[in-house]
């Protein structure tokens, strides 16, 4: 018997060689996915929301200095961002985490990811903001979440007066907001409308919103540069912040610059919420000194003042300037108030109810009779 | 029971049923009252009946009349009916950017089918046809001598395949219905990106309840009226194909037509799938449209840039490989030579939801969430039945003649397994493992609840990027979208290959 011919056999199995090339294309890429693995880099990992922003050579500087590489991981809008931290506890995604919110730090601080750590900078904060007397959530920012309206659209026709008039079928269609499980802008909201309605009564104005037509979308950035008419969408009115009409007069590219914002505040009463965002550093992180570093810098002046213009909030330490710009911004006269205390014992069923009635369609009265 | 089977039933022990254990307990303590009481769940629960119950009459009665123009030669025959299992191993991120493209707000047609029941029916349609399609077509050889005696007794065609024809078919109908339901009932991909907040199945509200409120109680409830419903089709299912068993081989020769009458049916059937399968040609239209993101998606800044999801991709697959070929090959030899028993339990991990096996994971083995083999273990569970389900019937079809010449020449077991048995199986295996990798490829359940950003793969790149404003991360998805089908389609036409090379 002779032995097979393998030279005829290689170029007539040509498909089977193929396959086998195939499979070692695959492996050498494999390989190419895991070496990079293999090589060392400190790196520090910062899980952020999506509107997370700071000046570039401010970043680059930062890096140059302490010879640290920075990794900022954007993980959705803040009540998104900080479930995947929950959901990753004991095998963390990130080092430090920022971007939660007083809304939300009683979710961070009951989930138990965070680990103290009493910055040097502390003493330069504004004192009414340290609500975590852990220490595991410093602030670094503050601002007011409110209800913004497009000028153009309201030129000639007449605004809500009251907080009630949303639901009304006047203003039917025209608002979008933002799901408070996922958002912390859309949170602030739910507890405004709790604070401003009563338990017994913010369901049915709610319902009252949903039969009107609003738009629920899961974050920030999606309404306001999605839905919003600014940004080419069909809602005139979104849930944003106080500081949005400064911020397209900054970045407004109309010649000559106008005088005016063409959004404004809509600060019905208590429809407004005191919002602070807070950084803390992740249980398990293996670069604690690093993570240590980059809260102080994120509380020093340079950076400080460099927030107002990036992410549209004011700086948490006390005697950091405001850019020129933020004279368009105002503070609402009336903001809703929640105790902290009210805030955690009751968020997740505010949620939850919100949920049944707005997301799944359920009546407002048969959701408070299940409680 | 057969020691081959040992390494599997640890395996299935440990990724499978204890997490399932554990899913049940919680699902039946806390979860079950609220899941049960709440009418959302329960809307859920009708409203996935109905896709499931409604996917598979579509499809049946899409296939029966395609069957029948099947039976005749004409242009494009054999090409189409290749072509219709296709989509079913496409990954699901993949046909929900083609149905974006061409349907969505961003759609082509300028139609916008977003958040309707009728898109999630044609995605249904177009996964599932073939499963129905191509047994109802293999069978009909079996139709022609009791067809014949029909038209011999003075019916028209017509009526003796509906009078006839169909009774004979009932079996593979509800074989292949059966199939279709379970895959369209336990559906997620498809209804989270193509069907808005209001038509979620149960899968997604599993996903929601889980990711957006940390709801392990109630996800695990859902999860729970999920399995029940499956594992009483799945019976059913198995009772069927134990009653009935049919040959895939041997199909009968095409009857030829006249000329005009095969064009025209070319026209018909081709143009049918052909509006079918248009996403796919919505998808590679609209990636040619935006050069710029084929160059910007590689290193994006703001989202995993597509190179690691690539590398992520192709390197998960290698890895689960490794592991799905020793454990499918196993289970199918152990199956071969041992209890029926064995075929069932193999056949679990097709009952059990992907997001499920991700909340069964993340509940039981916390201590291994930082660890890249929960994801790759989850991808073995759920695609090693793959190799298994194609590497059985042709074990199963190994002449004995020729098995009993090696034994009586003297050649050892081993020896046995190398020179004869192997080279009969290795196209099987082979297809199976294609099969398998196209599966973990496009897998995104499991991987989206377990997800982690350094474990991106690309059908997670993709995700990430829809509902972000600007039409750049709509386009970059749909870049990788086609990268994603491109792998997958090169995968299956080596498939074809070495199936033809045989």
């Amino acid at each position: 018997m002779n032995p097979p011919d393998d030279t005829e056999g290689f170029f007539m199995h040509k498909t089977r060689n193929i396959g086998w090339l195939a499979w070692l294309g695959i492996l050498f890429v494999l390989a190419a996915g895991i070496l990079p693995v293999l090589a060392q880099q400190t790196t520090l990992t910062v899980l952020t929301h999506n509107s997370f922003s700071l000046d570039k050579n401010l970043i680059a500087r930062f890096e140059r200095e302490s010879g640290i590489k920075l990794r900022f991981l954007k993980g959705g809008d803040a009540g998104e961002m900080l479930n995947k931290a929950i959901l990753s506890k004991g095998a963390p995604i990130a080092d430090v985490i920022y971007g939660f919110d007083n809304t939300l730090l009683s979710r961070a601080l009951q989930a138990d990811i965070l680990q103290p750590y009493r910055s040097p900078e502390l003493s330069n904060l504004r004192p009414e903001l340290l609500l975590d007397q852990t220490f595991r959530a410093t602030p670094v920012d503050f601002g007011y979440v409110a209800l913004n309206y497009d000028r153009d659209y309201f030129r000639d026709r007449p605004l809500p007066q009251r907080f009630a008039d949303l639901a009304s079928p006047e203003f039917a269609g025209l608002l979008v907001v933002q799901n408070p499980a996922t958002s912390s802008p859309g949170l602030a909201f739910l507890l405004a409308t709790v604070a401003a309605f009563g338990e017994e009564g913010y369901l049915d104005f709610w319902e009252g919103l949903r039969k009107n037509g609003v738009r629920v979308v899961s974050g920030w950035s999606e309404a306001y540069y999605t839905h919003f008419t600014r940004a080419g969408g069909d809602r005139p009115l979104v849930v944003s912040y106080s500081t949005s009409p400064a911020a397209e007069l900054y970045y407004s590219e109309a010649k000559p610059k106008p005088s005016e914002p063409p959004t404004a505040n809509l600060f019905l009463p208590r429809s407004s919420f005191f919002q602070v965002e807070y950084v803390g550093i992740l249980k398990g992180t293996r670069n604690l000194r690093a993570a240590q570093r980059f809260v102080d810098w994120l509380l020093s002046k340079p950076v400080q003042e460099n927030i107002p213009t990036q992410m549209w909030v004011y700086p948490a330490r006390r005697e950091a300037r405001l850019p020129e710009v933020f004279r368009f911004a105002q503070v609402p006269p009336e903001p809703a108030r929640l105790t902290p205390q009210q805030i955690t014992n009751n968020r997740e069923r505010w949620i939850r109810e919100w949920t049944q009635v707005v997301v799944q369609g359920q009546a407002a009265e048969a959701v408070r009779a299940r409680r | 029971m057969h020691w081959l089977a040992l390494p599997v039933v640890v395996f299935l022990a440990l990724a499978l049923l204890y997490p399932l254990g554990r899913i049940v307990a919680l699902g039946l303590g806390e979860g079950f009252v609220a899941a049960i009481t709440d009418p959302y769940y329960r809307a859920r629960l009708a409203w996935s009946l109905a896709y499931g119950l409604g996917s598979s009459l579509l499809c049946i009665l899409v296939a029966l009349p395609l069957a029948y123009a099947f039976r005749y030669r004409f242009p494009g025959r054999d090409f189409w009916l290749a072509f219709s299992v296709v989509p079913f191993v496409l990954p699901t991120l993949v046909v929900a950017m083609g149905f974006l493209s061409l349907v969505g707000p961003r759609g082509l047609l300028g139609l916008n089918l977003y958040g309707t029941p009728w898109i999630l029916f044609w995605a249904s349609l177009f996964y599932n046809l073939g499963l129905v399609l191509r047994p109802l077509v293999a069978l009909l050889p079996k139709l022609s001598g009791p067809m014949q005696a029909a038209r011999t007794l003075g019916a028209s065609p017509a009526r003796a395949y509906l009078r006839v024809g169909i009774p004979l078919l009932a079996p593979a109908l509800l074989s292949g219905g059966s199939l279709v339901f379970l895959f369209s009932f336990t559906s997620f991909g498809v209804p989270l990106l193509l069907g808005g907040p209001g038509w979620a199945t149960l899968e997604v509200a599993t996903y929601h309840a889980l990711a957006q409120r940390l709801a392990f109680p109630e996800a695990s409830a859902l999860v729970l009226m999920q399995l029940v419903v499956t594992g009483v089709v799945l019976g059913f299912y198995l009772r069927l194909q134990a009653g009935w068993a049919v040959g895939l081989e041997g199909t009968e020769t095409p009857r030829p037509l006249a000329r005009g009458r095969a064009l025209g049916l070319a026209f018909g059937v081709g143009g049918f799938f052909v509006l079918l399968y248009s996403p796919l040609l919505g998808l590679v239209w609209r990636a040619l449209e935006r050069p710029a993101a084929w160059i910007s998606v590689w290193q994006s800044p703001d989202f995993t840039p597509g190179l690691l999801a690539l590398q992520n991709t192709l390197a998960f697959a290698g890895l689960a490989l490794l592991l799905v070929f020793p454990l499918g090959t196993l289970y199918a030899y152990a199956v071969w030579r041992g209890a029926r028993w064995l075929d069932e339990l193999g056949l679990l991990p097709l009952m059990v939801s992907p997001v499920a096996v991700g909340l069964g994971y993340l509940l039981v083995y916390p201590w291994l969430r930082g660890s890249i083999w929960l994801l790759i273990a989850a991808y073995t569970l759920l695609s090693y039945p793959l190799l298994t389900r194609t590497l059985l019937p042709a074990l199963r079809g190994l002449p004995r003649g020729v098995l009993e010449a090696a034994q009586v020449l003297g050649a050892p077991p081993w020896r046995r397994l190398i020179r004869v048995e192997w080279p009969l199986v290795r196209p099987s295996t082979t297809a199976g493992l294609a099969l398998a990798l196209a599966a973990i490829m496009g897998e995104f359940g499991a991987t989206l609840t377990l997800q982690r950003p350094e474990w991106a793969t690309l059908s997670l790149a993709v995700y990430e990027r829809l509902g972000r404003p600007g039409a750049t991360p709509f386009y970059e998805a749909v870049v990788l979208a086609v990268v994603l089908m491109a792998l997958c389609t090169a995968l299956l036409l080596g498939l074809q290959k070495s199936a033809w090379a045989r």
